[in-house]
C-alpha cells in the first residue's frame, strides 16, 4: 500500500514529468577509439512505464544500454537509481540494483530445465547446499502466475519455443527482483501471434510497476507499446516523446534526421507509376500458371511491368519457394513461368539473369555475399563483361571496375571506409544495398527480393524502399517478401498472400491492410483446425 | 582494417558475457606471423644449409638446380591451385602426368608423330581427363575426392595397357630428349615453361573476369550461383586447367628422364598438395594463390635438396614432404578458422 502511494504521482502511461524518475541518467558520454558513441545523454525511466528506445544502428542506444548493464564504463556523467547516485561497474552490480537485461540470444542454458534456468545461480538450498527443488518451485509459482506461463517448468529450454524462452528469461529477471527489464529486439524471431503474446506480457509487467526498456527496430510495436520514446541519433538523445506525440512517419524522420521525400511529390511519382501499372494490366510482365513444387500447390498469379507485388504469408507458407521459382533458381515440377508472354524454363540462374531476372536472396550472409571479399568484388561480380578492356578478351579493366563500384556505392549511399573493405564488416543495411546495387548495371525486367530489409535499420530501410520504388518506376517489376506485414502494406501495390503452399488471396488498394493480410495468412490454418 | 565502428555493435547488450573472446589480439598477432612463417622458415633453412655446407649448397648452380627441380612441381601445383580455388580436389593429377609421360613417348616412337603434334595431343588428352573429372564433379555431383581418385586409378590402368608395363625409351627424337636438359639464355628450359604457364595462370586468376568467377565459386558456391555465375562451367574449366598442367608436367618429365616410364610422376601428387596448402598460408590467410604455391614448391625442393646434401637418404624425402603436407593443411585450416567470422 505504502509503495503504491509512493508512486502515486508518477506519470501513468500518458506521460507528463514526474518529480523523480526511478532511473536517472545525466550527461552520460562515451567515446570509443575517438568515435563519440554517446554525447551528454540525459535519460529517465519511470517504474510502471514502457520506455521505447529507437535509432539507427550505431546511433548510441546500444552504448547507453551497455553502460546501464555494466558492460561499458562511461567517460562522463552520472547514473542514479531510486534517488541515489550509483556506479555500475559490472553486470553483477547492475543486477543488484534491480536492472535486468535480456539479450536477443537469451542467455539461457539449453539443456537445463526452464525452472533451473529461472533460478540460475540462486535456487533454494537445503542443508549441505543441496538444492531444494520443491521449495524453489513454490517460490517461482507467484512469478509463473504473473507471467501466465502455461508450459511445464520441467521442460528443457531447448525444447521450448522462442517465445517461451523469452518468458523464462523474464521470469529469471523477476526472481532477481528486477525493477527494470531491458529487452533487445524481443520480437525479431517471433511469429505475429507470439509477438502479440509478448506484448501482453510487457503490458502486464508495466501494470506490476516494473519499468521496461524496449529496444526495437519495429516501429509499429514501439509506437503501440511505449509510454515514452527516446530517439537516438549520432550519439545524442535527439527526441523525447510521449505516447501519441509522433506518427510513424515523423518517427522515421526523427531517426534518420531528415525529412522523407515530400509526400506530395512522392504521390505524383507514385500515381504515375500506378497509372502505368494499371494500363499494362492487359499484358503481364510475368505469370505463374498452376505451379507445383515441394509445398506449393497450384500457385498462379501475374505481375505487370513496374508493379510492386508483395508475397505475404507465415513461415513455411511457401514464399521463399515462390521467390526461387520466379528467379529461375528452382524449376516448377508442374506448371509454367511466363516472362513477357513466353514460357521460360531456365536451366540455370545464369540463364534467368540473362533474361533480366534477378534475386536478392533471403540469407544475405550465406547466399548473397562473399563476406571476406571486398565491397568492390561483391558489387561487380554479377556483371563483369562490361568491365573488360576489349569486349572479346576476358581481361578486366581494374580502373573501370573500381570506378563502377564507387559510382554504385555513391548512388546508393553505401556507407563504408573504402571499396576494398571486406563486405562482411558493413552493417546489415549497407550489405543489403550492396546486394541490390549488384543488379543495377543490368537492364532488369524483374527483381525478386526475398526479405526486403530484414535486420536493416530504419534509415537504411527508407533508403532501400525509395531505391526499389525508383527501379520500379523505370519499369522493373518487383516481387518483395518481408516477415513484417506492415512493411509490405506500406511498400507494395498489391499483396499476394500464401497459406500452406496455396494462394490464399490477394489484397490491393483500400483492402490492403495488416489485418486483412493476416486474416488471409491464417485462413487455411483456421479452416483446418475447424475441420479437425 | 578500421575498427572504429566495432564497439557500437548491432545488439545493444553486446555479446553475451562469456562470449567475449580474450585471445583475439593474440590470435591476430599469430595470424600475421603465420603469413610470413613459410618465408621465414625458408630463409632459416637456407642459412642453416649454407653454414653447414657453403661449398655445395650456397652456390649459383645449386640454386638454379633447386629452381629447375621446382619447375615440374610448380607446373602441376599451379594447375592444382586452380581446382583448389574453386573448392574441389584433384587427386588424379599425378596419374594423369604419368600417363602423359608414356603417351608422349609412345606417340613419338610408336605412332611416329612429330614432337609438337605429340606434345599438343598429350596436353589435349590431359585437358580431356580434366573435363571428365569436371563433368563428374559439377554435373553428376560426385564428390571430387572420390571422382578424381577413381579416374586416377583408371588412368593407371590405361598407362599399363598402353605400354604393356614396359618403359618406352627407344625411338624418341633427340631434340625432345635434349629439351629438358638444355638452357635458353642460361636458364633451363623447363623453368621458362613453368614460369610462362604460372604467369598465365596468375593472370587468369587475378586479371580476368573468369578469375573473379573462379574465386567467387570457391568463396561461396551458392552465392555465386544466385549471382548468375555458371558454377558448373567454372568448375569444369578449373579441372581442365589442372589436367592440362598435369599433362605438360608429364611431358617435361619424360624429356628429363629420357623415357616414358609408368608411374614416373605419381609422387608429384603429394608434393603438389603439400606445396599448394603451404602456399595458402603464405602472405594470405588460408587462401589458395599462385605466388604462394610457387613459394611452397621452392620451400619443399630446398628442403629436399638440403637434406640430400646433409647426406640424408632419399627415402626420407617422403617423410619430409608428407610431414609438410600435414603441417600445411593444419596451418591453412587454423588460419582460415580465425579469419572467417
Amino acid at each position: 500500500m505504502a509503495a503504491a502511494e509512493l508512486h502515486s504521482d508518477r506519470p501513468t502511461g500518458l506521460g507528463g514529468p514526474s518529480p523523480r524518475a526511478w532511473l536517472e541518467v545525466r550527461g552520460l558520454s562515451k567515446a570509443f577509439a575517438g568515435a563519440q558513441a554517446l554525447v551528454g545523454v540525459d535519460f529517465d525511466v519511470w517504474r510502471g512505464q514502457v520506455h521505447g528506445l529507437v535509432g539507427a544502428n550505431g546511433a548510441g542506444k546500444s552504448t547507453l544500454v551497455r553502460c546501464l548493464a555494466g558492460l561499458v564504463t562511461p567517460d562522463a556523467g552520472t547514473i542514479s537509481v531510486d534517488g541515489s547516485e550509483v556506479a555500475i561497474t559490472s553486470p553483477q552490480a547492475a543486477q543488484r540494483l534491480g536492472l535486468a537485461f535480456i539479450h536477443q540470444e537469451l542467455n539461457l542454458v539449453p539443456h537445463f530445465t526452464a525452472l533451473a534456468n529461472m533460478l540460475l545461480g540462486r535456487p533454494k538450498r537445503k542443508r549441505l547446499g543441496i538444492v531444494d527443488w520443491r521449495a524453489s518451485r513454490r517460490d517461482v509459482q507467484g512469478i509463473v502466475d504473473r507471467l501466465g506461463i502455461a508450459f511445464p517448468l520441467e521442460k528443457r529450454v531447448d525444447e521450448l519455443s522462442v517465445a517461451q524462452r523469452w518468458l523464462v528469461s523474464i521470469g529469471r529477471a523477476l526472481i532477481g527482483n528486477a525493477s527494470m527489464i531491458a529487452m533487445d529486439e524481443p520480437t525479431a524471431s517471433l511469429s505475429p501471434a507470439e509477438a502479440d503474446r509478448l506484448h501482453e506480457v510487457v503490458r502486464e509487467l508495466r501494470a506490476q510497476d516494473v519499468a521496461v526498456l524496449y529496444v526495437s527496430h519495429r516501429l509499429a510495436e514501439v509506437l503501440e507499446l511505449s509510454d515514452t520514446i527516446s530517439v537516438f541519433r549520432d550519439g545524442r538523445l535527439t527526441r523525447r516523446a510521449t505516447r501519441g506525440d509522433l506518427s510513424r512517419h515523423r518517427l522515421v524522420e526523427e531517426i534518420i534526421g531528415r525529412e522523407l521525400q515530400p509526400e506530395a511529390e512522392a504521390d505524383a511519382a507514385e500515381r504515375e507509376r500506378q497509372q502505368r501499372v494499371a494500363d499494362q494490366e492487359e499484358r503481364p510482365r510475368l505469370q505463374l500458371r498452376n505451379v507445383h513444387r515441394g509445398p506449393l500447390r497450384d500457385v498462379s498469379f501475374s505481375l505487370a511491368a513496374g508493379e510492386i507485388v508483395g508475397l505475404g504469408g507465415l513461415v513455411g507458407a511457401g514464399r521463399t519457394e515462390v521467390a526461387r521459382i520466379l528467379a529461375g533458381v528452382d524449376r516448377p515440377e508442374h506448371g509454367e513461368v511466363l516472362l513477357d508472354g513466353r514460357t521460360k524454363q531456365w536451366k540455370t540462374v545464369a540463364a534467368a539473369v540473362r533474361d533480366g531476372v534477378a534475386l536478392v536472396p533471403e540469407e544475405r550472409r550465406t547466399e548473397g555475399l562473399f563476406l571476406d571479399r571486398s565491397v568492390a568484388f561483391n558489387l561487380n561480380l554479377a556483371d563483369l563483361r562490361p568491365l573488360r578492356h576489349i569486349p572479346w578478351l576476358p581481361l578486366l579493366n581494374g580502373r573501370r571496375a573500381r570506378r563502377r563500384a564507387r559510382d554504385l556505392s555513391a548512388q546508393l549511399g553505401i556507407r563504408m571506409s573504402s571499396i576494398s573493405q571486406p563486405v562482411g564488416s558493413l552493417s546489415g543495411g549497407n550489405q543489403q544495398k550492396v546486394l541490390i546495387a549488384r543488379w543495377l548495371t543490368r537492364d532488369l525486367k524483374m527483381l525478386v527480393l526475398d526479405e526486403l530489409s530484414r535486420g536493416v535499420d530504419v534509415g537504411a530501410r527508407a533508403e532501400i524502399h525509395s531505391l526499389v520504388k525508383r527501379l520500379a518506376s523505370e519499369g522493373t517489376s518487383v516481387v518483395a517478401i518481408s516477415s513484417e506485414v506492415e512493411e509490405l502494406v506500406e511498400f507494395c501495390d498489391r499483396i499476394v498472400v500464401l497459406s500452406e503452399g496455396r494462394v490464399a488471396g490477394e489484397v490491393a488498394g483500400e483492402a490492403m491492410t495488416t489485418a486483412n493480410v493476416l486474416s488471409l495468412c491464417y485462413a487455411d490454418r483456421d479452416r483446418r483446425m475447424e475441420a479437425a | 582494417m578500421t575498427n572504429v565502428a566495432q564497439p557500437i555493435d548491432d545488439s545493444p547488450l553486446g555479446p553475451a558475457p562469456g562470449a567475449l573472446r580474450g585471445g583475439a589480439a593474440v590470435a591476430r598477432f599469430l595470424l600475421i606471423v603465420s603469413r610470413y612463417a613459410t618465408l621465414i622458415a625458408l630463409l632459416v633453412m637456407c642459412v642453416v644449409f649454407s653454414i653447414h655446407s657453403p661449398r655445395s649448397f650456397f652456390t649459383v648452380d645449386n640454386f638454379l638446380n633447386i629452381l629447375n627441380q621446382s619447375s615440374l612441381t610448380a607446373l602441376i601445383a599451379g594447375g592444382l591451385t586452380v581446382t583448389l580455388i574453386v573448392g574441389e580436389f584433384d587427386l588424379s593429377i599425378g596419374y594423369a602426368a604419368s600417363l602423359a609421360g608414356v603417351l608422349v613417348a609412345g606417340l613419338m616412337s610408336h605412332q611416329g608423330l612429330s614432337i609438337p603434334l605429340a606434345v599438343l595431343a598429350t596436353i589435349g588428352v590431359g585437358a580431356g581427363i580434366g573435363a571428365v573429372n569436371g563433368v563428374l564433379v559439377a554435373k553428376a555431383r560426385i564428390n571430387s575426392v572420390v571422382a578424381t581418385l577413381g579416374i586416377g586409378t583408371v588412368l593407371v590402368g590405361v598407362s599399363y595397357t598402353y605400354t604393356n608395363g614396359q618403359p618406352i625409351a627407344a625411338g624418341m627424337p633427340l631434340s625432345f630428349l635434349n629439351f629438358a636438359v638444355t638452357k635458353f639464355l642460361h636458364v633451363p628450359k623447363p623453368m621458362l615453361v613453368a614460369a610462362g604457364v604460372l604467369a598465365l595462370l596468375w593472370a587468369i586468376i587475378n586479371l580476368t573476369d573468369l578469375g573473379q568467377r573462379l574465386q567467387a565459386v570457391g568463396g561461396n558456391a551458392e552465392a555465386a550461383r544466385l549471382a548468375g555465375i555458371a558454377v558448373d562451367r567454372v568448375k569444369i574449366f578449373a579441372f581442365v586447367i589442372s589436367g592440362a598442367c598435369a599433362a605438360l608436367t608429364g611431358v617435361l618429365l619424360s624429356s628429363l628422364i629420357g623415357s616414358g616410364t609408368i608411374a614416373a610422376a605419381d609422387s608429384y601428387l603429394l608434393a603438389a598438395f603439400a606445396a599448394v596448402f603451404l602456399g595458402s598460408t603464405t602472405l594470405r590467410d588460408g587462401e589458395f594463390h599462385i605466388v604462394g604455391t610457387v613459394v611452397g614448391v621452392i620451400f619443399i625442393n630446398t628442403g629436399i635438396n638440403g637434406l640430400s646434401i646433409f647426406g640424408v637418404p632419399t627415402s626420407y624425402q617422403n617423410i619430409f614432404t608428407g610431414g609438410i603436407l600435414v603441417v600445411a593443411v593444419g596451418l591453412s585450416t587454423v588460419t582460415r578458422r580465425y579469419t572467417t567470422r
